[in-house]
């Protein structure tokens, strides 16, 4: 078979690296040693914005390892069927970018390499301890987070100064405000609760104490609607129940519409969504400010996560040390991050905080007014929560919650029962994959 | 038969024949044979292909699985695992759910289906519409349409903000979704039927044809009118072609997969496991879980080739209790 590479082969073809120039003459696969001077090539995909730049910032340079670029399309739209596939045909790339929930799936089906002994003790120190925590199990490494996104409350502060709203801190003041704006303008309201955010549900109930997936007894123990969530699930229903909340797609025309009328006063996204707002609503320049999530108790106050992507390591690469040392360029470097922001407004939260004074050098803040968001980011990045852990099949589980989260809008059923009908869809599909499960449902 | 019974006078002759005309006979069988294999060969060789491997490779997928011993993070080996992903596939009420979907979509559709298809080909055979060859082309053209375009044509017409229907209901005053909760189903019905009514109104029509024209002759003597004729007359007579026509739509429904997996894209009512097949693909390709994905298959099958026989026996069960009344 021309062109692809078995992974009985691409082991052979590590322990002949020195005739590697022989070798790749063989079959030109996930990655081909030339022999030229000792280069290395290496090859990487992701769905990144700025990816580009940051590949030629490091191929520029560096002269002992190169590497050869593909964009490929964000994960959900093909780029994770794309991986899995070519990991099926031994042609993955030697780097890949995964997002979080998805970090366990590519570790069990064998894409994702156990890199622990690879992450070195610098890097180490330098990553956020819970972002490093989120792509790490059972003490194994299988990838290296980029950014790590807490979740914060964008809001429109010319709204809330016309309508005369405090900033809520709690969840009770944030429901409260609802209530507050359907009164004051009826066909306002406070927030989106998204149909298809069950990554958004997720960080909601992550920040409540919720353990929707554990691992500390050596088998997957699925609990989707415990204390904590079900708590979190009786909130939001009341609000949708009192109809002071928006229920609809926020990847949707009908919510762009929302943000663009300035219908909806607020929005609980990941750091990141800052700049993709500035991206996708310029004409809101200034009337944005951003604060910080509301918590159940503010004398211990926790965040989850909302995005953020990682970078793996493949199975099937033939150079793990050089695409390891290309990943921990990329995610510690300043250059590194430097050109990734020449591609545009960012405002990611990197997972090597030391890298902030970078991003917010880069970061043109007079969208929210000048407000200093770093520092806010900052702050909120370390309240995340630690020990939470992402399913093994998160895709699955999350459209699954979806689909009862659409029916709810439509009338039928309640947000608990679509987070039970998740871990009930979910149970069969990991005893299929053989792992070691147990729940505990209520 | 025509074949058989030209040549088994020879055969019955007795074996005192002359050694000579044996010899001929048994060339003449072998040719026979030649043929009857040369011309079989290619129906053989797909079945072999394009069935039995693919069902042969799924059973065998559904029986084996990587094996992942406790959090599933070592390495995996392919092993055999008996029923296990049977049992997964059983349990999972987003499959079960499945099917009860595609089983709701046949009680609608089958009905629908037969009953429209069946009219429209007595309509036509009756003589009352003029112009016949062309309304039969007209109501054929959409069954021409691939099922995916047809998918995207009524996906454009149901959507909200770019179809002109719901613009022009909206004209009228009335709020419409086509693909809300309750609606979604119907409006899949709506495209198969505009894409399939056509070619079995032609199977129909075909059957009527072939009808005796004095029978008709006979009931109209009788002092049948044209509706009688047409129900009590010529419907029991192309009994046959309605249980093909129901069988066939029967198991296409079964397999429902193009229209809901177009139109999920528009309408958060359908989800990624809304149907039998698109929770197969859902297994294989974004869960990557072939075995289950392939248990499923197999489930499937089953539940169609149990379905289609039941429907078999049900309506010879009928025939023969006609037959036996009568």
């Amino acid at each position: 078979m021309p062109g692809r590479q078995s992974r009985r082969s691409v082991l052979a073809a590590m322990a002949a690296l020195p005739l590697a120039g022989a070798v790749s003459a063989c079959g030109k696969g996930a990655s081909t040693a030339s022999g030229t001077g000792g280069t290395t090539r290496i090859t990487f995909w992701s769905a990144l914005r700025g990816s580009q730049e940051v590949v030629d910032e490091f191929n520029r340079t560096h002269d002992r390892i190169q590497v050869d670029f593909q964009q490929i399309p964000s994960g959900n739209q093909g780029g994770y069927a794309k991986l899995s596939n070519a990991a099926r045909a031994g042609n993955a790339p030697d780097v890949a970018t995964i997002e979080y929930p998805q970090v366990p799936g590519f570790a069990i089906d064998g894409v994702a390499r156990d890199i622990t002994d690879m992450v070195g003790d610098t890097l180490k120190a330098k990553l956020l301890p819970q972002a490093l925590g989120l792509t790490t199990f059972q003490g194994r490494t299988y990838s290296v987070p980029l950014d790590v996104e807490p979740m914060v409350m964008h809001y429109r502060t010319d709204l809330f100064d016309q309508y005369g709203l405090q900033v809520p801190r709690t969840w009770d003041e944030f429901a409260e405000l609802a209530h507050t704006v359907r009164r004051k303008a009826p066909k306002r309201r406070l927030v989106l609760f998204p149909t298809d955010g069950a990554m958004q549900f997720a960080a909601y109930s992550w920040q409540a104490g919720a353990q929707w997936f554990d691992t500390s007894e050596g088998a997957w123990n699925v609990s989707l609607a415990d204390a904590p969530t079900r708590r979190v699930a009786a909130y939001w229903q009341k609000l949708v129940d009192d109809d002071v909340v928006f229920m609809n797609g926020v990847e949707s025309r009908q919510s762009d519409a929302q943000i663009a009328n300035g219908l909806v006063l607020t929005r609980l996204s990941g750091a990141w969504d800052a700049g993709a707002q500035m991206r996708a609503q310029p004409g809101l320049k200034g009337k944005w400010r951003i604060a910080p999530l509301p918590q159940w108790d503010e004398g211990r106050p926790y965040v989850g996560t909302h995005g953020g992507s990682t970078f793996a390591v493949t199975k099937d690469s033939s150079h793990p040390e050089a695409a390891m040392e290309f990943i921990e360029w990329q995610v510690s470097h300043p250059d590194a991050l430097r050109a990734r922001l020449s591609s545009g407004a960012s405002s990611q939260y990197p997972a090597v905080p030391g890298l902030v004074p970078v991003d917010r050098k880069a970061f043109d803040a007079s969208y929210y007014g000048g407000q200093d968001i770093y520092t806010l980011f900052d702050e909120e990045a370390h309240k995340i929560r630690d020990g939470w852990v992402w399913g093994p099949r998160m895709t699955a589980t999350g459209k699954v919650m979806q689909d009862g989260f659409a029916r709810v809008s439509g009338g039928q059923g309640t947000l608990i029962g679509s987070v039970r009908a998740a871990q009930d869809g979910t149970m069969p599909d990991l005893k299929a994959l053989g792992l070691s499960t147990t729940q505990r449902s209520s | 038969m025509t074949a058989t019974t030209q040549h088994a006078p020879p055969a019955a002759l007795p074996a005192t024949a002359p050694a000579s005309a044996h010899r001929t006979r048994k060339a003449a069988r072998r040719r026979r044979l030649g043929a009857c294999g040369a011309l079989m060969a290619p129906f053989f060789a797909l079945l072999v292909t394009v069935f039995l491997i693919p069902v042969g490779t799924a059973v065998y997928l559904s029986f084996h699985s990587d094996d992942h011993p406790g959090l599933g993070f070592g390495n995996a080996r392919t092993v055999f695992v008996g029923v296990r992903s049977y049992t997964a596939v059983l349990t999972d009420p987003t499959f079960l759910s499945g099917l009860g979907t595609v089983a709701l979509y046949c009680l609608i559709y089958i009905p629908l289906m037969v009953l429209g298809s069946l009219a429209l080909a007595l309509l036509l055979d009756s003589g009352v519409v003029r112009l016949r060859a062309s309304a039969q082309l007209g109501l054929f053209l959409p069954h021409a349409v691939p099922g995916i375009i047809a998918a995207l044509i009524w996906l454009y017409l149901y959507t909200p903000g770019i179809s002109p229907v719901i613009e022009l209901f909206a004209k009228a005053d009335i709020t419409i979704d086509f693909l809300g909760l309750h609606t979604v189903l119907p409006s899949i019905v709506n495209i198969a039927l505009w894409s399939n009514l056509g070619y079995n109104m032609v199977v129909f029509y075909a059957a009527l044809q072939a009808v005796p024209r004095e029978v008709i002759e006979a009931a109209v003597v009788d002092g049948a009118g044209p509706v009688r004729t047409a129900l009590q007359v010529k419907t029991p007579l192309v009994r046959a072609s309605i249980v093909t026509v129901a069988m066939f739509t029967l198991v296409w429904g079964l397999q429902l997969f193009t229209e809901p997996m177009l139109l999920s894209q528009s309408s958060p009512m359908i989800n990624s496991r809304f149907s039998p097949s698109m929770y197969i693909y859902d297994a294989a390709f974004t869960r990557n879980n072939y075995s289950l994905a392939a248990a499923a298959s197999v489930v499937l099958l089953l539940f169609t080739i149990a379905l289609s026989y039941g429907v078999t026996r049900w309506t010879s069960r009928l025939d023969r209790a006609e037959e036996a009344s009568r």
